[in-house]
């Protein structure tokens, strides 16, 4: 196996496109297990621990631009992600361990594309953009675009993710992460990511995400669009529910059956979004 | 086995200067090349706790760190937590409780503690059990140790 530390993304991006089954490390939690296990032997490493500019938060005007490299950890610790901003750190923080909080990166997080981790839900939920390099530049494309299966992206052979955007979102807007696993660390069985915002007792925005119950987070507008204007109440967070529940896709596995998976649905959405109106004082 | 890379490791204090193959994880560095063996072998998934050391004072699975990845970063293995025969505090607190049972996950668990600890000295219970998420006790003796970390901080569990 060959290694390689480049300095900088466009040689990361050459040294990627000119070699066969060549593998970008990041944090290695995931990577390395995998190596570990005997499932992958990539022929190059490409580590990005070199690439300054993969570790840079930047502010401007649109949102905060989180470094590829930036790990989970310290995403759960930065205040500027506020306000609806606030559901990928809300989510970093309940990722997993904190030993593994200190080695995940952000932008593994979205290169690997787990339907059943915190990071993807939430960046969805906070309409992400991502900036990948490529031989012929960079391009800025939704979170939804990157995320087509499950372990599965739409990068091109010869491209990395550099930084994700975090959209500032509606004023007055709060956003939250809620999961519900056996036990805590465990992947979820279910997760919700959502942005939401008030006016009075009236929903003026909502945006839904649930984790673990698809090949991507499922996000569907119906469902969105049957909380606005509501005071989300029983009858409306259940008919929501509902709609997510029925386009759900979930697998049987050791965490819970498609069934139970359905059913947790509209419960943990409740609970959810009144969270969220608990952490919006209204 | 790939061609090896020369580097420089530093760990508890001292600089090793190394060549290993980019594939070594910094486990089977430790126990292998640098004689480490406090540092335990469990799952290799990061899944067990076993293997756990700190990384410029947070805690890391060794088991899925590449070495080659790790120059230019401190590194705490158990062997330094004593002090010149002297039991560190957290290390006493789970003797003293009878919390260390077969030990295996032991070095693992003191090390978790000890970057909970540095970093905030008056822990709750529920901290404390999440900081010691990741570590697996085979013998399931989770409530003697987190007792026993409690008692540093004055805490009841």
């Amino acid at each position: 196996m060959r290694y390689a530390e480049p300095e900088t993304v466009e040689e990361g991006v050459s040294l990627l496109s000119s070699t066969e089954h060549s593998r970008c490390i990041a944090g290695g939690a995931t990577l390395v297990a995998m190596m570990n296990a005997g499932h992958i032997a990539p022929a190059m490493l490409v580590s990005l621990h070199r690439m300054r500019e993969l570790f840079a938060i930047t502010e401007s005007a649109d949102g905060l631009w989180l470094g590829a490299m930036t790990p989970h950890r310290v995403v759960a610790a930065e205040t500027r992600l506020r306000g609806s901003m606030g559901v990928v750190r809300s989510a970093a923080g309940q990722l997993a361990h904190p030993s593994i909080r200190n080695m995940g990166t952000i932008g593994g997080s979205v290169c690997l594309a787990d339907p059943s981790t915190e990071m993807p839900v939430a960046l969805v939920a906070a309409s992400a953009r991502v900036e990948i390099a490529g031989s012929g530049g960079r391009r800025i494309v939704p979170i939804e675009d990157v995320l087509v299966d499950r372990f599965k992206t739409s990068l091109g052979r010869g491209e990395l993710v550099t930084r994700i955007l975090i959209p500032r979102g509606i004023e007055g807007a709060v956003g939250h992460h809620l999961r519900f696993s056996r036990v805590s660390g465990d992947y979820p069985t279910v997760s919700i990511s959502l942005t939401l915002s008030m006016q009075g007792d009236r929903c003026v925005h909502a945006s839904v995400v649930v984790g673990s119950c698809g090949p991507v987070p499922l996000h569907v507008a119906a469902a969105d669009q049957r909380l606005l204007h509501t005071p989300l109440g029983e009858e409306d967070v259940a008919a929501a529910g509902q709609l997510l529940a029925s386009a759900a896709a979930p697998i049987d596995d050791v965490r819970g059956s498609a069934e139970y998976r359905r059913m947790l649905i509209p419960r943990l959405l409740g609970r959810a979004l009144s969270q969220a109106r608990e952490l919006a004082h209204v | 086995m790939s061609d090896k890379i020369s580097l420089s490791l530093r760990v508890n204090g001292a600089s090793h200067a190394l060549a290993v193959a980019p594939e070594r994880t910094l486990l089977e560095v430790l126990r292998e090349e640098l004689r480490y063996t406090g540092t335990k072998r469990g799952c290799d998934q990061g899944s067990c706790g076993a293997c756990m050391v700190l990384v410029d004072g947070e805690p890391v699975f060794s088991c899925l760190s590449l070495a080659v990845t790790l120059r230019d970063r401190e590194i705490t293995t158990i062997e330094s937590v004593e002090a010149g025969n002297e039991l560190h505090p957290i290390q006493r607190a789970l003797v003293q409780h009878g919390a260390v049972q077969c030990g295996f996950c032991i070095p693992g668990v003191v090390l978790a503690a000890k970057a909970l600890l540095d970093r905030n000295p008056h822990p709750t219970v529920d901290d404390i059990r999440h900081a010691l998420g990741s570590n697996t006790c085979r013998c399931s003796g989770y409530a003697r140790i987190v007792q026993a970390i409690a008692s540093l901080t004055g805490e009841r569990p």
